[in-house]
C-alpha cells in the first residue's frame, strides 16, 4: 500500500515540474500592445461591487418623468477627503470667523475640519460652535509657548504641528485613504472652487494666492505646465515663496514623511512655509492648480481688530451673551 | 551492475525535487517582462479611473439642496447688499455668496456703487448659482467720501439700498439676473446685509416670518461685544446701546429686517442721506413702525447671529513700486 502510493507520487512529480516550468516561461514573454476591448472597472461602483459596464442609453436626469421611481444611483468612486488644519485663537471676532468659514466648509463633499485651539483647554465656545457646525471635526488644543508670543516670530507653529500629529496618528494602523491636506486659516477667504482642485493633488499643489506681500495677488511662474518660480513681492530668495494658503499636500505624502513639521529653531520669519516643504518635496516636483496659476481662488483677508473702546470693565447684564 | 527499481526511483525524486527546488527559485526572480507588464497596468489603472470618472458624471444626481425642498408658501428673503469696487471685493462677496447659498428661498439684490455694472460683479453673480437681481447707481460726487475720510462722515450704501427699495417697488432698473420685481401679495421679508459683515444661517430662519419689523442683536459694534434690543415679556422695552441711546431706532443696519408688503404699503419710506451720523437706520424705520411694536428675534433678543466685521483694506507697498517702475501685477488676473 506505502510502495503504491510513493509510486504515483514519483510518477506525478516530473509533471508537476513541467507544469511550473512552463507557466514560468510563459510569463517572461513580452506583453503584446494591448487591443482595445470592452473593459469594466473594479473602480465603477467603489469597493467589492460588481463591476458594471459603462451605461451610455437611458434618459438624463432631467427627463426623468416625475412619477417614475428613480433609479438608485450607484455609490461613485470614494472621492479624496481633505483635512483642512485651521488654528484658532480666542479675540472678540473668533466665532464670527469660525461662523465664515464653516459656512464654506459646509458646502465642500467630503471634508474634516481639525480646528486646533491656541489654549491650555478646549474653550466652551468653540466646543458649542463645533457641536452645533454640523461638519465632520475634530477639535484639538495646544498653547503656544509664551517665549514664541512676540511680534515678528512665526505664529500658529504648534496648532499645525498638533493637526499633523492627528492626522498621522489616526491613519498609523489602518491604510489611509485617499486624502489631501490643506492649512486654513480662520480669517482667509475660500473660494468653494479652489477645493475641487485641490482634490485631485498627487503629491503637493500649488496655486495663486490673493492680497498678500505687499501686492494683488503672489503665485507660482509655470512653464510647461511645471513651476519654474515664484511672483512675489516679499524675499523671493525663498525656496518656496509661497503664502499658508496657497498650497495642500497629499495625505500619502504627510504619512510616508513623519518627520515633517513645522520648525521652530532655526526658522526666520516668513520661512515656514518654505522649511515645511523642503522636507517633503522641490520645486520640480510641485503640481500647479487654479489654471496653471493664472486664477486666484483664495484672499489672504485680514478682519480689523474690533474697537471695545465703550465696552464696561464690569458687566452688570444677568444674561451672558456669547458673542 | 543490475540496477534496482528503487535506486531508480530514487535518482529520479532526487533529479525532480532539484528541479522542482530550482524552478520554485526561479518563480520569485524578477523577470524582463516587468516593464511592459507594469506599463500595461499603469494604462488600464488610468482607463479605470477615466471610465469611473465618467460613470460618476452619469451617475450624479442633482445637486442636492442644502436643505429639504422648501415648499412655495415659504416667504422669500430678499438680502440688499451695496457694494463698491475696491481691493477686498471680490474675496468679501464670495464669501457673502457663500453664506447665502444655504438659505432657501432667497433673491439677492447686489447693487453697484458704479456707472455701469462691472465684468468682476457680473461675472461673480453669475458663477454664485443664487437667484439674484443685478442693479448700479453712482453715489453722487457731494455724498462721496474723499481719500482718507472716515467712514462716518456720510452714510454710504444709501443711494444704493434705495435703488434697490424702487426695483422692489415695481420701478425696474435691473442691469442683470431676474428683472422682474416680486408680484404684489408676495409674501417676503428685506434685509440690508453689507457685503463685509458675518451672518450665521440660523439668522435668516429667525427673520424669514417676520410680519412688521423684526430685529436682534449685532455683534461688535458701537464699541461693545453687542449692541440689542433689551426684552421684557416679549416687547422690546430698550436698547443695549452706549452711542447716542436717545436715536429713535438704536440698531444697527444688520439688526432688522422689514415684512415686503410693509414696504410696498410705504412707498414713501426710504434711506435718507442726509441723515445725521447714526440716524440713518432710524430714517426708514420711523415711517415704518413703531418701536414698542418690534418684533423681538434670537430668543428674545439673547443670541448673537450676525457680526458686524470689518476687512482692513491690504497693504499694497510693494504693488505701488512695482507700479511705479512699470512692473506691476498683470491685471488680466482678476482678484
Amino acid at each position: 500500500m506505502k510502495s503504491a502510493l510513493f509510486t504515483r507520487f514519483f510518477i506525478l512529480l516530473p509533471w508537476i515540474l513541467i507544469v511550473i516550468i512552463m507557466l514560468d516561461v510563459d510569463t517572461r514573454r513580452p506583453v503584446p500592445p494591448l487591443t482595445p476591448r470592452p473593459y469594466f472597472s473594479p473602480y465603477a461602483v467603489g469597493r467589492g461591487g460588481a463591476r458594471l459596464p459603462l451605461r451610455r442609453g437611458g434618459p438624463a436626469h432631467g427627463t426623468q418623468k416625475r412619477n417614475q421611481s428613480r433609479p438608485q444611483p450607484q455609490p461613485e468612486p470614494q472621492l479624496p477627503t481633505i483635512y483642512a488644519i485651521t488654528p484658532t485663537y480666542s479675540r472678540p471676532v473668533q466665532k464670527a470667523e469660525l461662523t465664515r468659514l464653516a459656512n464654506t466648509f459646509r458646502q465642500v463633499a467630503q471634508l474634516h475640519w481639525i480646528l486646533v485651539e491656541d489654549a491650555a483647554a478646549r474653550s466652551e465656545l468653540v466646543s458649542r460652535f463645533l457641536a452645533r457646525a454640523g461638519l465632520p471635526s475634530t477639535h484639538l488644543h495646544v498653547p503656544t509657548p509664551r517665549r514664541y508670543k512676540r511680534p515678528g516670530l512665526p505664529r500658529a507653529t504648534e496648532q499645525r504641528n498638533a493637526g499633523l500629529a492627528w492626522l498621522r496618528q489616526r491613519h498609523q494602523h489602518q491604510r489611509a485613504q485617499p486624502g489631501v491636506l490643506f492649512f486654513a486659516d480662520d480669517d482667509n477667504t475660500y473660494s468653494l472652487e479652489l477645493f475641487q482642485e485641490m482634490r485631485t493633488t498627487r503629491k503637493v499643489s500649488v496655486w495663486p494666492v490673493g492680497l498678500v506681500g505687499g501686492r494683488r495677488y503672489e503665485r507660482p511662474l509655470v512653464e510647461n505646465g511645471k513651476v519654474v518660480g515664484w511672483y512675489t513681492g516679499w524675499r523671493a530668495d525663498r525656496p518656496f515663496a509661497i503664502d499658508m494658503a496657497g498650497f495642500a499636500v497629499s495625505l500619502q505624502v504627510i504619512l510616508s514623511n513623519p518627520k515633517a513639521v513645522f520648525k521652530r529653531r532655526g526658522s526666520q520669519p516668513g520661512m515656514q512655509e518654505s522649511d515645511f516643504l523642503k522636507q517633503i518635496t522641490t520645486v520640480e516636483e510641485l503640481e500647479p492648480k487654479a489654471n496653471n496659476c493664472t486664477k486666484v481662488l483664495v484672499w489672504h483677508t485680514r478682519t480689523e481688530k474690533v474697537n471695545l473702546a465703550n465696552e464696561p470693565k464690569y458687566h452688570l447684564d444677568t444674561v451672558k451673551i456669547e458673542v | 551492475m543490475k540496477l534496482k527499481l528503487k535506486n531508480v526511483f530514487l535518482a529520479y525524486f532526487l533529479v525532480s525535487i532539484a528541479g522542482l527546488l530550482y524552478a520554485l527559485v526561479q518563480l520569485g526572480q524578477p523577470c524582463d517582462c516587468l516593464p511592459p507588464l507594469r506599463a500595461a497596468a499603469e494604462q488600464l489603472r488610468q482607463k479605470d479611473l477615466r471610465i469611473s470618472q465618467l460613470q460618476a458624471e452619469l451617475r450624479r444626481p442633482p445637486p442636492a439642496p442644502a436643505q429639504p425642498p422648501e415648499p412655495e408658501a415659504l416667504p422669500t428673503i430678499y438680502v440688499v447688499t451695496p457694494t463698491y469696487a475696491r481691493l477686498v471685493q471680490k474675496a468679501e462677496l464670495v464669501r457673502l455668496s457663500q453664506t447665502l447659498s444655504l438659505v432657501p428661498r432667497l433673491h439677492w439684490l447686489l447693487v453697484e456703487d458704479a456707472e455701469g455694472p462691472t465684468p468682476l460683479v457680473s461675472g461673480l453673480l453669475a458663477a454664485s448659482g443664487l437667484l439674484f437681481t443685478h442693479l448700479v447707481v453712482l453715489t453722487p460726487k457731494a455724498q462721496r467720501l474723499r481719500e482718507g475720510e472716515p467712514g462716518w462722515v456720510h452714510p454710504r450704501g444709501v443711494e444704493q439700498r434705495n435703488k434697490a427699495l424702487d426695483w422692489l417697488r415695481g420701478r425696474g432698473g435691473a442691469v442683470g439676473g431676474e428683472k422682474d420685481p416680486p408680484p404684489p401679495g408676495t409674501q417676503g421679508v428685506v434685509y440690508f446685509a453689507d457685503d463685509d459683515n458675518t451672518y450665521s444661517r440660523e439668522l435668516f430662519e429667525e427673520m424669514r416670518w417676520t410680519r412688521g419689523v423684526s430685529v436682534w442683536p449685532v455683534g461688535l459694534v458701537g464699541g461693545l461685544r453687542f449692541e440689542g434690543p433689551q426684552v421684557q415679556d416679549g416687547r422690546v422695552v430698550g436698547f443695549h446701546t452706549a452711542w447716542e441711546p436717545s436715536r429713535p431706532f438704536p440698531v444697527d443696519m444688520a439688526g432688522f429686517a422689514v415684512a415686503l408688503p410693509l414696504l410696498l404699503d410705504k412707498p414713501n419710506a426710504q434711506f435718507d442721506s442726509t441723515a445725521p451720523r447714526g440716524h440713518l437706520e432710524s430714517s426708514l424705520l420711523s415711517h415704518l413702525v413703531d418701536p414698542k411694536d418690534l418684533e423681538p428675534r434670537a430668543a428674545n433678543c439673547t443670541r448673537v447671529l450676525v457680526w458686524h466685521t470689518r476687512t482692513e483694506k491690504p497693504k499694497m507697498k510693494q504693488e505701488e513700486q512695482l507700479q511705479r517702475q512699470g512692473r506691476g501685477s498683470d491685471p488680466a488676473i482678476e482678484v
